[in-house]
């Protein structure tokens, strides 16, 4: 702390004068700051003056300095008092540099993003390249399995939805976006019950998307895949049994397999391996006005149709991670636990009964709840993942 | 009993006759016995006591409703002898008191008979004119009563040791380890007179508050909190502005001895090579290094319960 000389002390001694002292009224109101600005200049001019008085004021302020303010007295005070001002401007520094910094450094997340993008375009690439080998072989099974273009994918919301941990709980036709109606599938509507939903589909923007798109799911699961498999009756069986009873047919020429071009050149492209390894790649779905499933990659910009069944219209479907259930017409139900690459048949039968009605809702809370709505109104219920099934 | 120029602010207050009402019901005055004719005259003995006897309207209003006058129409009940404003007194104040008093004096049984001194003042055991006065008549609303009820014990407390400061008990001082010397004349040095010019000079310049913030942090010795807490402001305020008043009264007094024929060196040698600065400094200093020497002991400890929490 700075001194003063000698003579300042004394000088500012000499300078204090006998005069009226302030009564206590003034001095308690002083110490509690309720005077008006000119008695409290005036008390201000006397403290500066009289020990006695700045004694009486050290001992008239309570201890803990909580002295009462009252506004109404001061003039100048409120809103605009200074530390109001520097604190305020203090803090809108903070807010300008804070949003400045995040504005020009973009988030480790967005760089995770690009990244994805950046694999994703890779095995776009070499998806293209299988995809077309696949038509000059025409095999036909698996024939939209890989689109003839596959954009860049960022899956922005889609990843963010992941991160924030929301479960997917429904996606059926209700909710579902449709993309806009494509010339090479203008075919007319089914015209069961289910195309009333179509309709209402039909009929909804693509922008919904982004609404259909909080159902999805977050890419955690990493349940084993089953090969395709065209028909299951009964019910739905373990995935891993149904793989090895799939080999086994294929090996009998029952079941129709991929060929073995795609087989080979799957692991390399978009297998679900790529998929489960970057968890923002989050597949959308949706299906098309004309009944058919389609998948985007790329936040709902662009989406390629994926056969599950020539001979089925879906009015439904519901994701869950990788669990992707789609039903339709004549009780087709179908199953994916790879994200689509390879799709199963579920026959739900409760009481001896088989479903045959049109599917129209699809909904599962997990991977093992869900319940299916049909067009006779029934409601068919599996807690197993849809191996079993009840008909209230 | 009206005082000069009061007769214009009753005329004022005359004027105000819906603020009056309904700060007479606000100050729930009628409960202890006061009518609303010793309001008006209470309000107008306050106007008269801090407002010129010219003082426009709005002042008068101003004043009338900065006013805490649910305290004051207690207190003045209280000074009338009214025993219910007493019971509702003494229920709200009586603890308060006896630790406002351990607050000031420190010590307890000095703190009991500051409070009982005070409670006695309040209560009005002097008379005059066959009266019964009471200190609780002066309280005229300007802050809280319990501020006003701090201030006037504070006020007391000064008093009380300003006449006890020369009765030193000797021998306790002595038990205690005390060892009185001469006390040690001042030397007597001639200062230059422009040099005091020129202090007065820049000491005239300053703000009231700059020279209350000297007098108390150079003169008394309060500490930073202290002043701090008075201003109410941060500490470090406080400090910030000690330093910047410190180089601006030096520059400036060196600026003045300048234009008193004085060169910039001389200036320095008169305010640095001052004997009795360098003894203050030293003494200073010696003070923080040994904060509890012998006779200043008390008044240390005393200094200590001062400072804030």
């Amino acid at each position: 702390m700075a001194e003063i000389s000698k003579i300042v002390g004394r000088r500012l001694q000499a300078k204090a004068k006998a005069g009226m002292h302030p009564d206590p009224n003034l001095i308690s109101a002083f110490a509690e700051k309720s005077l008006g600005q000119r008695e409290h200049l005036q008390v201000m001019e006397h403290l500066a003056q009289c020990s006695d008085c700045r004694d009486v004021v050290s001992l008239a302020i309570p201890q803990g300095g909580a002295t009462t303010v009252i506004a109404a007295a001061r003039g100048g005070s409120g809103w605009l008092s200074w530390p109001v001002l520097r604190w305020g401007a203090l803090a809108a520094c903070v807010i300008v540099v804070g949003a400045a910094v995040t504005l020009r450094y973009p988030k480790p997340e967005s760089a995770q993003r690009s990244i994805v993008a950046r694999h994703t375009d890779t095995v776009a690439e070499v998806k293209s390249a299988v995809g077309a080998q696949m038509a000059t072989k025409g095999s036909g099974t698996m024939a939209n399995f890989a689109s003839p273009r596959l954009p860049e994918a960022s899956s922005n919301m889609a990843a963010s939805e992941a991160e924030t941990g929301r479960a997917s709980k429904q996606v059926n036709v209700y909710g579902i976006a449709v993309p806009a109606p494509r010339a090479d599938r203008a075919k007319s509507p089914a015209t069961s019950a289910g195309s009333v939903f179509a309709t209402a589909t039909a009929a909804k923007p693509v922008e919904q998307s982004a609404a259909a798109d909080s159902s999805l799911s977050e890419m955690a699961d990493a349940r084993p895949s089953a090969d395709l498999t065209e028909l299951v009756p009964g019910r739905a069986k373990d995935a891993l049994e149904e793989s090895q009873a799939v080999k086994a047919k294929a090996a009998t020429g029952d079941v129709i397999l991929p060929g073995p071009e795609i087989a080979s050149a799957a692991p390399q492209v978009m297998s679900k391996a790529s998929l489960r390894t970057t968890p923002n790649l989050v597949p959308r779905w949706t299906l098309s006005t004309d009944g058919t499933l389609q998948r985007s990659l790329d936040s709902g910009r662009s989406w390629t149709t994926i056969t599950v069944s020539n001979r089925t219209i879906f009015r439904a479907l519901a994701a869950s991670g990788f669990d992707i259930w789609v039903g339709g017409s004549g009780g087709a139900l179908y199953h994916s636990s790879d994200a689509g690459e390879h799709w199963m048949r579920v026959q739900p039968v409760a009481n001896g009964e088989s479903l045959t009605a049109d599917i129209i809702g699809v909904e599962f809370t997990d991977t093992l709840h869900g319940r299916l709505t049909t067009s006779n109104q029934e409601t068919w219920t599996t807690a197993d993942s849809g191996q079993t099934w009840q008909r209230p | 009993m009206p005082k000069p120029g009061v007769q214009s602010i009753v005329e004022s207050i005359a004027g105000l006759g819906a603020l009056v009402m309904e700060l007479y019901q606000k100050s729930r005055g009628s409960e202890f016995g006061l009518t609303r004719e010793q309001f008006d005259g209470i309000l107008q003995e306050i106007a008269a006591k801090y407002l010129p006897a010219e003082a426009p309207q709005n002042d008068v209003r101003a004043l009338c409703a900065s006013l805490r006058v649910e305290e004051l129409a207690l207190a003045r009940a209280c000074a009338a002898g009214h025993e219910r404003a007493w019971e509702v007194f003494l229920t709200r104040y009586r603890e308060k008191l006896y630790d406002i008093a351990g607050y000031i004096a420190k010590e307890s049984s000095a703190a009991r008979e500051l409070a009982d001194s005070l409670y006695a003042d309040l209560y009005g055991t002097a008379e005059r004119e066959g009266q019964r006065v009471s200190k609780l008549a002066s309280y005229t609303g300007r802050g809280s009563l319990e501020g006003w009820l701090r201030t006037v014990m504070a006020q007391e407390h000064v008093n009380r040791y300003r006449r006890q400061r020369r009765l030193v008990s000797m021998d306790e001082e002595s038990e205690e380890g005390a060892q009185f010397a001469t006390p040690e004349a001042e030397p007597v040095i001639a200062v230059d007179p422009r040099v005091e010019a020129a202090t007065d000079e820049a000491l005239a310049t300053l703000p009231a508050e700059d020279c209350f913030i000297l007098a108390s942090y150079f003169l008394d010795g309060r500490t930073l909190a202290e002043i701090a807490r008075t201003l109410g402001v941060h500490e470090s305020t406080i400090s910030r502005k000690l330093d910047k008043l410190a180089k601006s009264l030096r520059k400036q007094i060196l600026a003045g001895l300048g234009r008193r024929g004085m060169s910039r060196r001389q200036g320095q040698e008169a305010l640095d090579v001052d004997v009795r600065d360098l003894r203050l400094n030293i003494r200073k200093r010696l003070t923080q290094e040994k904060p509890a020497s012998a006779f200043s002991k008390k008044k240390a400890e005393a200094r200590a319960g001062d400072g804030p929490g």
